[in-house]
């Protein structure tokens, strides 16, 4: 058996340089063979090969029997022929599997709350399931495609059942094309470790003993990989992964993660990590080959990084495999293995690779099976040990065809919630593969793959950071930069160029969008990096230039923006310097203006001497100093990470909270400016007052109308931090309150069926309330006026939510702290006992004073809700106790931990639900929106709508 | 879109004409509206179009009812509508930009 394996490896590279030396003379044979094979297939589908039971292994082998033989007549230009068509095959396959503009609504998620994130990822599996069922269905219509591509007979799509049968039918005439286009594509990889390999390659055949070993320039191994396809298939498709054939939303599955939840050192661990994970898959293969599994798992990350085509060293000999395989599995296996002188245990390749291998199937282009197997060995955990490899080797290749395919592959398999793929590829180096590629090529459809699969990779936690390590600088220099149109050294001359919306830029802004939800490391990492920052403001800018707004592109770097504006009063270099004092006993932060400034230098001086003056005085003129606040001067121009918090970045989030009507973009752009306007050093300052003076207010409230419910959220936190000015929070008071409170009436009595806000939401605009009517008599009578006292009674009475209700009760105490207003409230018919009674419902178990400034510091509300900051439910903190944590998007994200996602989880769905039925409200008078609005006690003169 | 109040409104606008069914004694058009000045604007369902004028009234300053009697007049077979609909103006807007 060695004997004969070591043969047919020889043979296989012999027959390979063969191929190769020929491959100008089958090419120019490709038009005319093409036509021939339409002319067969055409031929073949009209009678009836009626195998439709190919459930058993048995009618595949002997397929593959019939296939070998063919292979070695002379078709083979035919197989030549399609490898140029089979490009566009691929294409599609991959963009529609992996295209990472699908999952908008993933990035959406991402931005507001943990809660979200869960949700996504529920989703995201399901879409999994989705797209391999597509998968599967594009298969057939790949081989025919191929032949198809002059013109041939249109096969349309395939049942499952079809798909056997053509294939089967296939064998006999042009299906032998199809070997011998693997074969022709292996000529691809001269490089000698397959020589090393066959050792390998033959013990796997061993193992399968199905296959009689075949003498001749034909390998085994290629054959048969080509035709287990069908077999795979078809075992697949029987079983444990039937996708619902109806599956054609597109699967977001960035969306699932692109926040991080985890610590920041849970990424760096993740390598470590990797080996125990897999341990398993490798099942009994581990045991008979330690290196294998061991050796590679450490060893293949700087291998590959160096040169992808070493790492046939490392590859030990196969041994005999017992598993059982299904036979056409197994031989395809082989023939995979063999060539790429990989050695997975088949144990492992049918633990893992049946999801894999038929998500990676869309990707075999009918004739160019070479690209097919690869994606098939490396699917699945063992990919790490072979077909990742092979991959690596693929891209080594001068044939630009194959090295395209090879990406397509990749990317195909980093796809989708299963993290044994994306593992895989991360313990075969591929990141830093990934990242040279990208550097090396000029080839635009292979960057858009390469960046794909970043994207793709970059979803999977414990790659974030091993993204930003090798990638980072790549990313942002080839791509971003570029891209972007930002000069680093502006030409005076020629006009600043505008942001190019390529799909490279849009998949390395996700990618990066994904690695910056990865904690305080990634960020500091990703505003370091010179340019990136620049950059994506310049892109941004230029996007509002051109009211562009709506795009994936621009959605995805002000999910950047905003992540990486996430803490940046604590995590920025030297940001101890421009800490302005803990918020005084009033609790408006505002009040107590004066800062650290030990760099006066760095603004003018002046300032901090006016402020000196000025404290002390009465809040009113502290407020009128606050109002005239000067920006500070700078002697240069912002640069890098200084640019996430100058207040000219304001003017830029409210643009887009003005054009864009992409609902991430609107929620991301809120956390923006709520992650800048949270934290008490001197830039939240500036970034308040320049909200206001922006005339940001007015855009903030009227979102607060928006169908989309994060979108609220947001910029209910977003109000709650600014009006930690005080001016703002008056202007907050007297011009959001009717809004606020239309929202917390729609908590208990949605608009339409449907529109129920999420807790979170509710919440979120409950502490707003409380804040801005939080020492504030104004403020509190503009509540009253607002009609907010039922609506909250209404709340705390009839919530489900026990966070609802204890918000709803905080604010109804602070109203009732107010004794002017008690004989207001009494003569309206309110007894204190609502109140107390409320307050009673949302006493916390300890009774300790609240920290913050509140007026009536004896309530016992805030301790509550410090509470409730430790069971995760972060909303209710006031501000003051929480400090700035409380408001950011990413922070809380972070804090949250897993368990409490599911609540999320289910939330999230709801937004998405609304939509059609806001777009599409039934019509006619009985509409239920009506009879809602009635019982809320806010009904109108006349109904909302009338049929006309 | 947000309007100033007092300023002058500049709007793409559309016309329609639709012929009314009858619906035993009454003349029905087919479609639901909301909205009025005696409406909260945030309960309206359909914010996407804006009915400007019918058969050449002037509807932007008109209550809910006054609205849905003016469209089912049953005198009218026939009503002429000027409608203000944000997807066109967004799309007026953006061609003219670009």
């Amino acid at each position: 058996m060695e004997d004969c394996n070591v043969h047919s490896a020889a043979s296989i590279l012999a027959s390979v340089k063969e191929q190769e030396a020929r491959f100008e003379r089958l090419t120019r044979a490709l038009e005319q063979e093409r036509r021939h094979v339409a002319l067969q297939l055409e031929r073949a589908q009209q009678p009836g090969m009626v195998s439709g039971g190919m459930g058993g292994g048995q009618p595949l082998p002997m397929a593959w029997q019939q296939l070998v033989l063919q292979e070695q007549s002379p078709g083979s230009q035919a197989s030549l022929a399609t490898m140029p068509e089979a490009p566009d095959v691929l294409e599609e396959t991959v963009t529609v599997e992996e295209d990472p503009g699908t999952p908008t609504s993933h990035v959406s998620i991402v931005t507001s709350e943990d809660g979200t994130t869960r949700r996504t990822e529920t989703k995201v599996t399901k879409t999994v399931k989705t797209v391999t069922t597509r998968t599967v269905r594009q298969v057939p219509l790949g081989p025919d495609g191929l032949p198809l591509l002059d013109g041939g007979p249109p096969l349309g799509p395939f049942a499952d059942g079809a798909l056997d049968r053509h294939f089967l039918l296939r064998g006999g005439g042009p299906a032998a094309t199809l070997s011998r286009a693997y074969l022709s594509s292996g000529a691809g990889f001269p490089e000698g470790p397959e020589l090393r390999d066959s050792s390998s390659y033959g013990s796997l055949s061993r193992g399968l003993g199905v296959r009689p070993p075949r003498a001749g320039p034909l390998g085994p191994g290629p054959g048969d990989g080509c035709f287990t396809l069908p077999g795979h298939r078809e075992a697949f498709s029987v079983g444990p992964e039937p996708g619902p054939p109806g599956g054609r939303s597109l699967p977001e599955r960035f969306q699932a993660e692109p926040y991080g939840l985890e610590d920041d050192t849970r990424s760096l661990a993740a390598d470590d990590e990797g080996g125990p994970e897999l341990e398993p898959d490798y099942g009994t293969a581990t045991r008979r080959r330690p290196e294998c599994g061991r050796g590679l798992h450490t060893r293949a990350y700087e291998d590959a990084a160096v040169d992808g085509g070493e790492l046939t060293d490392e590859r030990p000999a196969f041994p005999a495999v017992t598993a059982p395989l299904a036979q056409p599995e197994r031989a395809a296996w082989a023939a995979w293995t063999g060539w790429c002188g990989a050695s997975p245990s088949v144990d492992s390749a049918r633990a893992g690779g049946t999801l894999s291998c038929l998500r990676c199937w869309p990707m075999r282009p009918p004739t160019c099976n070479i690209c097919a197997l690869r994606t098939r060995v490396s699917s699945g955990v063992y990919g790490s040990c072979g077909g990742c490899h092979c991959l690596w080797r693929c891209w080594t290749t001068r044939w630009a065809e194959v090295r395209r395919r090879a990406c397509g592959a990749l990317r195909n398999l980093s796809y989708g919630r299963d993290t044994d793929n994306k593992a895989a590829i991360r313990d075969c180096g591929g990141v830093p593969a990934l990242v040279r590629l990208l550097r090396a090529a000029r080839d635009n459809e292979v960057r858009e793959l390469v960046t794909g699969t970043l994207w793709n990779l970059s979803s999977y936690e414990p790659l974030k950071m091993v993204i930003i390590d090798h990638g980072l600088q790549t990313l942002t220099h080839e791509v971003i930069v570029p891209h972007s149109g930002w000069e680093r050294e502006p030409n005076e001359d020629s006009k600043p160029r505008d942001a190019e919306w390529t799909t490279v830029f849009k998949n390395t802004s996700g990618c990066l969008r994904n690695v910056s939800s990865d904690g305080a490391e990634a960020r500091r990492r990703l505003r370091e990096c010179e340019g990136l920052v620049d950059a994506l403001l310049h892109a941004l800018q230029s996007a509002v230039g051109r009211k562009d707004t709506d795009n994936k592109s621009v959605e995805n770097c002000v999910c950047i923006m905003r992540n990486l504006s996430y803490h940046v009063h604590k995590e920025v270099p030297g940001a101890d310097r421009y800490q302005e004092a803990e918020p005084g006993p009033l609790g408006s932060a505002v009040v107590s203006q004066r800062r650290r400034r030990d760099d006066a230098s760095c603004f003018g001086g002046k300032k901090a001497k006016e402020e000196w003056f000025h404290q002390g005085k009465k809040d009113g003129e502290m407020d009128r100093n606050f109002d005239t606040l000067d920006l500070p001067k700078r002697t240069e121009a912002a640069k890098g990470f200084e640019l996430l918090y100058q207040p000219e970045v304001v003017r830029l989030y409210l643009s887009l909270l003005t054009e864009s009507r992409n609902f991430n973009t609107l929620e991301a752009a809120a956390g923006a400016l709520q992650n800048l306007s949270a934290g008490n050093w001197m830039w939240a300052t500036y970034i308040r007052a320049t909200v206001r003076k922006e005339r940001g207010l007015p855009v903030l409230v009227e979102l607060l109308q928006s169908e989309t419910d994060k979108v609220v959220r947001a910029v209910a936190i977003a109000l709650r931090n600014l009006s930690l000015d005080r001016r703002n929070k008056d202007l907050i008071g007297s011009y959001a309150m009717a809004e606020l409170v239309r929202n917390v009436r729609n908590a208990q009595a949605p608009p339409r069926p449907g529109a129920r806000l999420e807790e979170d939401t509710v919440v979120a605009v409950l502490n707003t309330i409380h804040e801005i009517v939080s020492d504030s008599l104004d403020n509190t009578r503009s509540l009253l006026q607002a009609r907010g006292v039922p609506a909250l009674v209404a709340l705390v009475a009839s919530s489900q939510s026990v966070r609802e209700a204890k918000a709803a009760s905080h604010v109804l105490q602070t109203v009732w702290s107010y004794k002017e207003l008690r004989g207001t409230l009494q003569k309206d018919g309110w007894t204190k006992a609502r109140f107390q009674s409320a307050a009673a419902t949302a006493k916390g178990p300890k009774g300790a004073p609240s920290p913050g400034g509140f007026d009536d510091s004896t309530l016992p509300l805030v301790d509550k809700s410090l509470e409730d900051e430790k069971t995760g439910s972060r909303d209710v903190i006031p501000m003051d106790a929480l400090g700035p944590d409380g408001y950011s998007t990413v922070d809380r994200r972070e804090r949250r931990p897993r368990g409490i996602g599911s609540a999320g989880e289910a939330s999230e769905k709801e937004p998405l639900k609304l939509d059609p039925s806001r777009k599409a409200p039934p019509p006619g008078p009985s509409r239920p929106a009506v009879r809602l609005v009635d019982a809320v006690g806010d009904a109108k003169p006349q109904p909302v709508d009338s049929w006309v | 879109m947000s309007y100033i109040p007092g300023q002058p409104v500049t709007a793409v606008v559309q016309r329609v004409e639709i012929h009314k069914l009858r619906q035993g004694e009454n003349l029905i058009l087919g479609f639901s509206i909301g909205g009025g000045i005696d409406q909260d604007p945030s309960q309206n369902p359909f914010s996407e179009d804006k009915t400007d004028k019918v058969n050449g009234w002037d509807m932007t300053m008109v209550t809910h009812d006054q609205a849905r009697k003016r469209l089912t007049k049953r005198s009218e077979e026939v009503v002429r509508l000027l409608v203000t609909r944000q997807s066109l103006q967004k799309a007026v807007q953006q061609s003219m930009l670009s």
